[in-house]
This record gives structure tokens, C-alpha cells and sequence, in this order.
């Protein structure tokens, strides 16, 4: 058995830790005794982590159905008193909002640390939200760490912290910390753990209960414990004066630095580029919420001007705006906010590297005009590589289907169907088919009349998407609001359907939307690095538990109308998405096909694993008759030879999925009987 | 050293993830600072995946800027270049793994899939020092196309010898950290057949 490094009882050790696995780290050194979480990226590696290590440490681990639910159990652990932590990525601290939101009035005995993993780039989400705003409207301290280190150790602080102040303490990570990885010193393991307690009037009457007559201030109920989290918000202010995650490093000029989170490494390492013997006044944030005050108006009564630099939102630019206005107005604060600093897209080394040499007037390595030039040429021969589903992906064979289902359909129907289907996406790896192709140029339309877009392959195929089961709701709208020059269509994937499809499909059939509903079920939640979901039969840390089987709870949830199809037989999964469609647009019903069938990836992990050689399949160029449409079916392993004009197959990446011999009408494709050593299991 | 920078570049499940952590663990054995700052795209595989290498006393956060980069691992000549046009400084070495993946852009006919000869005589007018070679087929050779990453691993520890915080020993030490153990005799052997390589090799 190989142990994960970060169970290691070897405190003072150095070791490289992603900082997701440092905040695992953090907690194990905290005594976290419940962690919840929603796949994410960047935040999955927390719970992967701490369900490796679990037994060994006597942790409860758990994937849950989505991020609310997770947020929800946390809370229930920290309410008898035990240390939780819950996470997510940035789009996840939406869904749980609403207990956030409420649990402060009152807060918890057990401490409860909040991670959220922001992806500011949008590397891997649809939106560069900074959730810091969010934390800050419910009034909790928050922590960003500027690196790994930091990452743990605000994790093993925020447990402490947050039973201090019996409310929950939010740590907030970017992605270029929770995945990334720097070297980390171990601190020791947390043995003891809370004691686990239920007192209904715990330190306040009716703690658990926002709607129980607790009085106050001359107000009862939520208003009362409003108060009481005021007065605890209060507190907090005078003790981020006083935590050691908040400090100063003087300079000999007067102009200076507030640096928050990542912002502070980055601030180091523009400075360590500029040979200068100025030195900069810096301000290193590790609550950006709230502000030390008085630490920072000592600060900013040095100088003369100041620049924030921070991830995301200009959060502590505009606290330290206002601050300034009180304590000193001639110091001029600049930042993501003032313009200084572009205000979207990722903050990055470049731009603070440029702004902090602005401020300290030396000079940076830019590349001569000449090379630029250089550049410019080499850039034009570099072909786009936009993303691909895997070789063998089931979702090819889904994404074939329904391209030519409609096709058919709207051909069917030719007199009612004048213009277009939608096809409304949804969140996963299935998603990719909405990214399009990188090397094509679109011009927007400017005319409002509904139009048909062709494209012949599967990454051009969504028409809307937007968020996790926000297809099927979306869908719904288009329905109900008349749209009727093409049937409508919503995809999802099977970790989605439980994550956020199953109240809107029951909405569906209550309020009875015409619209076909495609499950892509593949047993896992796939793009996230294949965690389980609730079709797979196993838990997060492993433990067998039953397979949920979507027909199933389809059924119960009113779809009269379900098929099951398999992905890799192209006909007979045609046949129903046919037949569904038709239920849909002539009997006006809610139906649903679930196309079924295991990740390919995944697949040939375990036949990799077992030692199992993985075949593939050949183009015989002497019957292709270059039609290309295999090229169509967008599997990575198909290429086209140009200058002989025929498709060809790379046997290394090739899984034997059978869709392109299925696809050829010359049947030139077959299964290969030559053994090659692929890296199809990597 | 301030810092050392190494890019590596390539596509997914070539094992650009697993390099950077081998030298990073070299590198923390000689007691400097790490920091692997890795970006993919949103696929599982096949898409494209660099990571920048920091090792050094003044490192802090992940990335390395424009023209920063030491050292270029090439572990697919597309990616290669689009990283190493972007990080690669001028007179910095690139080892460039000449075996093509192509992409769905140039699959469907829209985009053109450029030739060696051009992506080498790139680095050139770029001012790289280069190696190339089809390392992949050296990794079948030895057992498996899967040992490609450190078999380029060998041929960089061969020609950066000296100017590496880190001995060959290091690398090797991490090898058999990070390596699962029935592949650590594999991946010791592509390593040195990497090295050597780099030894009889003549830059032109
Ligand atoms: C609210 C929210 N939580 C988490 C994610 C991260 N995420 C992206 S894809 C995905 C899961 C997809 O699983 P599934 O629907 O089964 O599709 P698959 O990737 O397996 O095809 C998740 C959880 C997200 N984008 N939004
Ligand atoms: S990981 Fe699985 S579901 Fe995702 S693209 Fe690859 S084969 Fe398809
Ligand atoms: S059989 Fe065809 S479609 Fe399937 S993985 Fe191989 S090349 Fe791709």
C-alpha cells in the first residue's frame, strides 16, 4: 500500500504539495473530522486527498450530490460540534449561497472552514467570478493565501479561528495556487478531535434555529441573531489587527504595495526582477476581509501612492480606497479599480511585474522589436490545437446521433420546421461540444430571425451553454416562450442530472415542456478527473453503494417516455433519439434517451491496469474513398493524410471503439490484428 | 541562482505533469524553492499542457514570463513551439521530440499541421540551441511509448549537466520516488538511454 504524502506524520519534513493537496494538508493538521465537497476544478484534489487518507485517519469523506448538499452537511457536522470543511470551485460557492448566507445568524460550535478555488483565466469554468464578494456579503473573515504554505496553514488557522468566533472562516484559493505546486513544511497532525454534542440552546437560545425566539437588542428571531453576528463581526475587526497573516516589509521611499493573496508572490517575484535600490513598502493581506484598519492606515500615512495588487475583484482596492478617505486623502491608491491594472482576465506576473516597475521607476526585460518580428512569423505556422473529446469517447457516438436525428427530423417535418432545432448544452465533458474550433473566424449576425448554422463535427454541435443543468431549464423557456421552427433539445451528463437536472425535469413534466432530453450517462463525473457519481456503485472513499439508474428516477420524476441507447451501436441508438423526437414534437411530451456507456478512458485505465492489450482498428486505403466522414466523427485518433487524399488511424491512441467502422459507407475500416503499444491508458 | 526556468510542453497524457514533479523533487533535495505551475486545457487527453518549472532561492509564485524559460522539454513539436516561441530565452536549449500529434483543427482541414523543418529552423531564427530527435520511437524501442518524457528527461540531464542545481543521481532518486514501482527499472533505463544519447549527439 502506498500511503499519500500528506498522511505523514513527519512534522518539519519538506515535500512538494499542490495546493489543493496542501489545504488537505491544513486540515489533517487541523483536526478536521467531516470534509464535504462537489467536484470542481481547480478544488477537486482536496477531498481526492483527504478520501485517500481517510481511514488512516479517522476522517468522514464524502462526494456529495452537489455542492449545496455538501455545504448543508458541513454545516450539520460543525452544528454537534465537530471541525468540517467544505469544498468548491468558484461556480460551486453559488449553489451554496443560501445556507451560507443564513447559518451566520448564529453560527456553529464546531469549526467550519469554507475553500473555495476561484479560477480567475476561466482556465476551467464558464466565469472568472471572484466568490470573495460573495463571503463578504454574509460577513465572515476570509483568508487568501499567496501560496502553498500559506494554503495549509490558513486551513489548520481557519478551524481555531472559526470556533473563536463560532462562525464559519471562508479561505479563498486561485487556481494558480490549488494547482500549482510548491514546497511545504509539514507541521504535526492534529490527534484530538472535538467532542460531538447536541444542545438545543448552546450558548444562545434556539441556536439552530434562525426562526426561534431568540431576543435581542430589542429584536427577536433572525433580526436578534443578526446582531449577535454584527457584534461577532466586530470582534473579528479587531483581531485581524493582531493575526500573523497580515504584516509589513518597510521600504525607504514613499510609494508602497498592498498585496493580497497570490497578489504578495507575485509583488516578490517582479521585485526579484528589478535591480533597483528602491525598496518598496509592501502590505502582505491575508484577510482581505476584513481589513486590519488601523495596521493599514499606519501604512498608508507613509506614503504617497500605493498600489493593491490582488486576484479577481478590486475587493481590498476599494476597502482601501475608502479607508484612505478617511485617514489620509492624498494618498493615491491605484489598482485593478483605478484602470492600472487591466480588470479582467487573469491578474498574472506580467502585469504586476509592469505596474510594480512603474511604481519603483526601473526598467524590465521587454524583447527587442527585432525579436518581436522573430515572433510574429514563427506564431503564424503554429496550428490552433483546440480541445478533443478522447479517442473512443461515447460522447462521439451520442454527438453523431443527434446530428444526423435532426437532420432527419427537421427533414421529416419539413412544412412545420422552418428554420432550426436548439440544442442546449450543459456542463461536462460533453461541453467540448460547444468549444468549436479555434482556427475558424465567426462573424456575428445582426439579423433578429432564426437561423440554421451547419457544421460537421461534434464540436460545433451545442447550441447554448451556460452552467451545471442549466440546459434542461433553459430548454424549457425556449418552449413555453412559442419557439417552434425546430425541436428542442437538452443534453447533460450523468454527475450533472443529480448534481442540478432532477427538480428541473420534474418542472418540465409539471408544467409540461415539449422538449427531448438527452442523459449522457458514462458513470463517473468524467472532466473533473473521474470522481463518482451516483451511477457509478462506489463512494468517495471507496466503499461499494448502490447504482442509481437514471430511467428510474426519470420515471418517478413524471417522463412517461424513456430509452436506454448505447452510444456504440449508431443505428439503434438513432432509432430511439428518433423516436423520441417524434413523441416530443408531434405528442407535445417531455422524453428522454440516456445514452449510455462507460468512459472510454476509464475503460481502458482498468484494461491497462489488468495488463489487458488494448487493439485498434486500420484504415484499408485501398477501399477509402476519401469522403471524410470518419474525419467527422471527431475522434482524436483519426487523422487525414492529405496528399493521398485518405483517412488514417494512430494505432496508439485508437481504443477500438468500433464508431468510425460503423460511420464508413465503404466499410474500409477494420479491426487491425497487428499489437501495438499504445499510451491509451495513461 | 536567482532561478532556473524549465517549460515543459506537450499534450495531454504524455506525462508533462510527472517531469516537472521529478525535477522539482531534485531540486528540493538540494534544499531550494520549488514552484510547477501547470496548465491544461479542459480534456482529459490530447489537448494541450505545459507547465513552467521555477527552482531557485527567489521563487514565489508559479509562473515564469516571456523569454524566462532555461531550458524547453518538447514533448510534442507543435506544442513545443507555441510554448517555446512564447518562454524559450534567446540561446536557451530546446529538446524537441519530433514525434507529431495532430489536431482536430488540422484533422477537419482548417488549420495546416506545419513541418519539422520548419518548426526546427523556428527555433533557430528564434536562437535556441536545439535537439531533436524522434524520442518516441526510442521510447518504443526500450518498451513502451509511455517512457518518452524521460527518455527526454535523460537527453536534457545530459546536455544541461552543468548548469543543473542537481545531479543525475538526484533525478534518479526522484525517478524512484515518483514512479510507481514496477515501472522504475523501465524508466532508470529510458533515462539513461536519454543521457547517452545526449553524449553522442552533435549540435548543429
Ligand atoms: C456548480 C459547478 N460545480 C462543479 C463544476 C465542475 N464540473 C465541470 S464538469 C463537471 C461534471 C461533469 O460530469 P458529468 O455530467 O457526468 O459529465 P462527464 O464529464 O462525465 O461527461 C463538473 C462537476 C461546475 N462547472 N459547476
Ligand atoms: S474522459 Fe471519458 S467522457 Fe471525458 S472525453 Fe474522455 S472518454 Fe469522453
Ligand atoms: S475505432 Fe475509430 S473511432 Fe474508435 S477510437 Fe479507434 S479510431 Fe477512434
Amino acid at each position: 500500500m502506498v500511503v499519500h504524502i500528506v498522511g505523514l506524520d513527519k512534522p518539519g519534513s519538506r515535500f512538494l504539495l499542490q495546493g489543493n493537496e496542501a489545504v488537505a494538508r491544513g486540515a489533517l493538521e487541523g483536526g478536521v473530522q467531516v470534509a464535504t465537497g462537489y467536484p470542481g476544478t481547480p478544488s477537486s484534489e482536496v477531498i481526492e486527498t483527504l478520501a485517500e487518507i481517510a481511514k488512516d485517519h479517522g476522517i468522514y469523506v464524502e462526494w456529495s450530490v452537489n455542492e449545496k448538499v455538501a455545504f448543508d452537511v458541513a454545516v450539520g457536522a460543525a452544528s454537534v460540534g465537530a471541525r468540517a470543511l467544505v469544498t468548491a470551485k468558484n461556480a460551486g460557492v453559488n449553489w451554496y449561497m443560501d445556507m451560507f448566507a443564513t447559518v451566520v445568524y448564529g453560527g456553529l460550535p464546531g469549526g467550519l472552514v469554507v475553500y473555495a478555488a476561484d479560477d480567475p483565466g476561466a482556465f476551467y469554468s464558464s466565469t472568472e467570478q471572484d466568490t470573495r464578494p460573495l463571503a463578504r456579503s454574509v460577513g465572515v473573515l476570509i483568508l487568501e493565501p499567496a501560496d502553498q504554505q500559506e494554503s495549509k496553514e490558513m486551513v489548520r488557522l481557519g478551524f481555531d479561528y472559526s470556533e473563536k468566533f463560532e462562525l464559519p472562516v471562508f479561505v479563498r484559493s486561485v487556481t494558480r495556487i490549488s494547482h500549482s505546486t510548491g514546497d511545504v513544511t509539514f507541521g504535526e497532525i492534529r490527534r484530538e478531535r472535538n467532542k460531538v454534542f447536541f444542545n438545543r440552546h448552546y450558548g444562545l437560545p434556539f441556536r439552530y434555529n434562525v426562526y426561534g425566539p431568540y431576543k435581542y437588542g430589542g429584536e427577536v428571531g433572525p433580526s436578534a441573531k443578526h446582531a449577535w453576528q454584527l457584534e461577532r463581526l466586530d470582534s473579528i475587526k479587531e483581531f485581524v489587527e493582531e493575526v500573523p497573516l497580515n504584516w509589513v516589509e518597510e521600504g525607504n521611499v514613499d510609494v508602497g504595495v498592498v498585496a493580497s493573496g497570490i497578489g504578495y508572490s507575485y509583488v516578490k517575484d517582479a521585485l526579484a526582477r528589478l535591480d533597483s535600490g528602491v525598496k518598496l513598502w509592501i502590505f502582505k493581506v491575508g484577510t482581505p476581509y476584513p481589513l486590519p484598519t488601523k495596521k493599514l492606515s499606519k501604512f498608508l500615512s507613509n506614503l504617497r501612492e500605493v498600489l493593491v495588487v490582488e486576484e479577481g475583484d478590486p475587493l481590498v482596492e476599494e476597502q482601501v480606497r475608502a479607508l484612505s478617505k478617511d485617514c489620509c486623502p492624498e494618498v493615491k491608491v491605484l489598482g485593478r479599480g483605478s484602470g492600472t491594472i487591466r480588470s479582467f482576465g487573469e491578474l498574472g506576473l506580467a502585469q504586476v511585474l509592469r505596474a510594480v516597475s512603474n511604481l519603483v521607476g526601473s526598467k524590465y526585460y521587454e524583447p527587442s522589436d527585432e525579436r518581436r518580428k522573430v515572433k510574429a512569423e514563427v506564431r503564424k505556422i503554429i496550428a490552433p490545437r483546440s480541445s478533443m473529446m478522447c479517442a473512443g469517447c461515447p460522447h462521439l457516438g451520442t454527438y453523431w446521433v443527434l446530428r444526423f436525428a435532426l437532420h432527419k427530423t427537421v427533414n421529416k417535418y419539413r412544412d412545420r420546421f422552418k428554420g432550426a432545432w436548439i440544442v442546449n448544452g450543459d456542463i461536462g465533458c460533453y461541453e467540448m461540444g460547444g468549444y468549436g474550433l479555434f482556427a475558424k473566424e465567426i462573424e456575428p449576425s445582426k439579423e433578429k430571425v432564426t437561423k440554421r448554422v451547419s457544421f460537421d463535427n461534434p464540436y460545433e454541435i451545442l447550441d447554448t451553454n451556460y452552467i451545471m443543468g442549466g440546459g434542461i431549464g433553459v430548454a424549457q423557456g425556449q418552449y413555453h416562450a412559442g419557439y417552434s421552427e425546430g425541436p428542442i433539445v437538452a443534453v447533460a451528463g450523468d454527475s450533472t442530472f443529480f448534481h442540478a437536472c432532477m427538480p428541473a425535469l420534474l418542472n418540465a413534466t409539471y408544467n409540461k415542456a415539449a422538449i427531448t432530453f438527452l442523459v449522457l450517462d458514462n458513470s463517473w463525473t468524467a472532466m473533473t478527473g473521474h470522481q463518482p457519481a451516483p451511477t457509478t456503485g462506489v463512494t468517495a472513499t471507496g466503499s461499494p453503494s448502490r447504482v442509481y439508474k437514471i430511467e428510474e428516477i426519470a420515471k418517478a420524476l413524471g417522463v412517461d417516455d424513456v430509452w436506454v441507447a448505447d452510444p456504440y451501436d449508431l443505428k439503434s441508438a438513432e432509432e430511439s433519439l428518433l423516436k423520441a423526437i417524434d413523441k416530443t414534437v408531434n405528442e407535445n411530451k417531455t422524453t428522454l434517451v440516456i445514452f449510455r456507456r462507460e468512459c472510454a478512458l476509464q475503460v481502458v485505465r482498468r484494461l491497462t491496469r489488468e495488463g489487458k492489450v488494448i487493439t485498434h482498428y486500420v484504415v484499408d486505403t485501398g477501399r477509402c474513398v476519401g469522403c471524410r466522414l470518419c474525419v467527422q466523427l471527431g475522434c482524436p485518433a483519426i487523422g487525414w493524410d492529405k496528399n493521398a487524399k485518405k483517412a488514417f488511424i494512430d494505432p496508439t491512441l485508437c481504443v477500438s471503439c468500433t464508431l468510425c467502422a460503423q460511420v464508413c459507407p465503404v466499410k474500409a475500416i477494420k479491426p487491425s490484428t497487428e499489437e501495438v503499444v499504445g499510451v491509451k491508458g495513461v | 541562482m536567482r532561478y532556473y526556468h524549465i517549460m515543459i510542453a506537450g499534450v495531454g497524457g504524455q506525462g508533462n505533469l510527472l517531469l516537472s514533479r521529478i525535477i522539482g523533487d531534485a531540486a528540493l533535495s538540494k534544499g531550494l524553492r520549488v514552484r510547477l505551475g501547470e496548465t491544461f486545457g479542459a480534456a482529459q487527453r490530447g489537448g494541450s499542457v505545459h507547465s513552467h518549472v521555477r527552482i531557485g532561492k527567489e521563487v514565489y509564485g508559479p509562473l515564469m514570463l516571456e523569454d524566462e524559460a532555461d531550458a524547453l522539454l518538447a514533448l510534442e513539436p507543435l506544442e513545443g513551439l507555441r510554448r517555446g516561441v512564447q518562454y524559450l530565452k534567446e540561446g536557451g536549449l530546446a529538446i524537441l521530440n519530433t514525434r507529431k500529434v495532430s489536431s482536430i483543427d488540422v484533422n477537419v482541414g482548417v488549420a495546416e499541421y506545419p513541418s519539422i523543418e520548419e518548426i526546427i529552423e523556428s527555433f533557430r531564427k528564434l536562437k535556441a540551441r536545439i535537439v531533436y530527435h524522434d524520442f518516441t520511437k526510442i521510447a518504443e524501442e526500450i518498451g513502451s511509448p509511455r517512457l518518452m518524457n524521460v527518455v527526454v528527461l535523460g537527453v536534457f540531464a545530459g546536455i544541461a549537466e552543468r548548469e543543473l542545481p542537481f545531479t543525475l543521481e538526484d533525478l534518479k532518486t526522484a525517478i524512484r520516488g515518483r514512479v510507481p514501482q514496477r515501472w522504475v527499472e523501465l524508466n532508470l533505463r529510458a533515462f539513461d538511454v536519454g543521457y547517452e544519447f545526449s553524449k553522442n549527439y552533435i549540435m548543429k
